[in-house]
């Protein structure tokens, strides 16, 4: 469980690489079961997430927590993003974060 | 647009420099910061302020890609969050890193900006990087939180932008300088030039530092070039410089704008303004 670094920034297709590590995703929030909702990333991909609480379903959230498998995050801080978020963007950040300019973040 | 047909003998017969100290500084080409002494905002990252290179160990001179680092501009969240009398202290987590934030609150409208701050806010903060004991702190100019969260995605690609720009700009010092690119008027017939000056310009040609222009002021400030009345002809300067002629002209316009050096007996002969 790593909480020290810097967060990392991903979408799905990231977040096996960062497993045990601390990342933060936007993720709209498709279904709600409980202690476990799904949402759909950036890349327009499932994910699971654990630990947040009651949020407005299609809503997007910004997860900030430790990467628990490839396809999961726990949870520890939210950030309502609202409905008006371009995941596009978000999403190239996300690449550029992780790939040609990871200098600059990580 | 003033200077491109200059009788030089009017127009210094006053002294001093010209009125267009002022350069047109709007232009969009690459010419670097630090010679035109422009303080610019940057948009930066936490680790990009970590990983700034400090000049000198008692001013806080950073700089970050080859550019001095004064204001700078960035989004994060709040933690931490400690209010006193005079001052709030807070530190800023952009997910790259955390850094020490601290604003003073003298008026009224300073308490009104920090009232609504609270932790796990983002916040967007302008302010002036400050380093102390090896320590680097942000003095706080001004914080809003932030409302539209497309405003981080923003921010971090506004990052990658000018810390491209940046490191581009540095590459293409690296080789030959453009100079800013002014439509040039002046024909430049190559007449055949007078006996040459004796070679005394032996610096080294390292273009990467001295733009044309310096080269250019440095060379008609030899006592060789400031022997004859008539002073240097344009392409003697090309050939010693080694420049080509487009560029010796427009850095010899601008030179000639700044009131640096003047045309003497006719549009190629150029005397620099400063003796020896």
């Amino acid at each position: 469980m790593d909480t020290s670094r810097p967060t990392v920034f991903v979408n799905a297709e990231l977040l096996p690489m960062y497993v045990g590590r601390k990342v933060r995703a936007v993720v709209q929030v498709t279904q709600s079961d409980g202690e476990i909702k799904t949402g759909k990333s950036t890349d327009e991909l499932q994910l699971i997430i654990k630990g947040l609480p009651q949020v407005p379903l299609m809503t997007h959230v910004e997860v900030i927590g430790i990467a628990e498998s490839e396809q999961s995050i726990h949870a520890e801080t939210w950030t309502n993003f609202g409905n008006t978020f371009d995941t596009q963007s978000y999403n190239q950040v996300c690449q550029l974060a992780n790939g040609e300019f990871k200098g600059l973040f990580l | 647009m003033y200077g491109s047909q200059f009788d030089g003998g009017a127009a210094f017969s006053g002294g001093g420099f010209m009125p267009s100290q002022t350069t047109q500084a709007a232009d969009p080409s690459f010419s670097s910061s630090k010679n035109r002494e422009i303080q610019s905002l940057l948009p930066l990252t936490v680790k990009q302020i970590k990983e700034a290179f400090l000049l000198s160990d008692d001013k806080s001179n950073f700089t970050i890609d080859g550019v001095d680092v004064n204001n700078v501009t960035l989004v994060g969240m709040v933690c931490n969050r400690t209010g006193r009398i005079t001052d709030v202290t807070f530190i800023l987590d952009d997910g790259t890193g955390r850094i020490e934030c601290n604003k003073w609150v003298q008026e009224l409208v300073d308490s009104n900006e920090v009232e609504g701050i609270l932790d796990g806010m983002y916040v967007r903060i302008h302010g002036h990087l400050k380093g102390f004991m090896g320590k680097r702190t942000l003095n706080v100019f001004s914080i809003r939180p932030i409302t539209d969260f497309n405003e981080i995605a923003s921010h971090f690609i506004d990052c990658i932008y000018v810390h491209l720009y940046n490191t581009r700009l540095r590459k293409l010092q690296g080789g030959v300088t453009t100079q800013q690119q002014m439509a040039n008027s002046t024909s430049t017939p190559m007449k055949g030039s007078p006996a040459a000056p004796p070679h005394q310009f032996s610096g080294q040609y390292n273009v990467g530092q001295k733009n044309i222009e310096q080269m250019v002021l440095d060379f008609l400030q030899l006592p060789s070039s400031n022997a004859d009345e008539k002073g240097v002809h344009c392409d003697v300067i090309a050939r010693q410089l080694r420049v080509s002629m487009d560029k010796l002209m427009s850095s010899i316009q601008n030179l000639v704008e700044e009131g640096l050096i003047y045309s003497t007996t006719d549009d190629f002969h150029f005397k620099s303004t400063i003796n020896g």
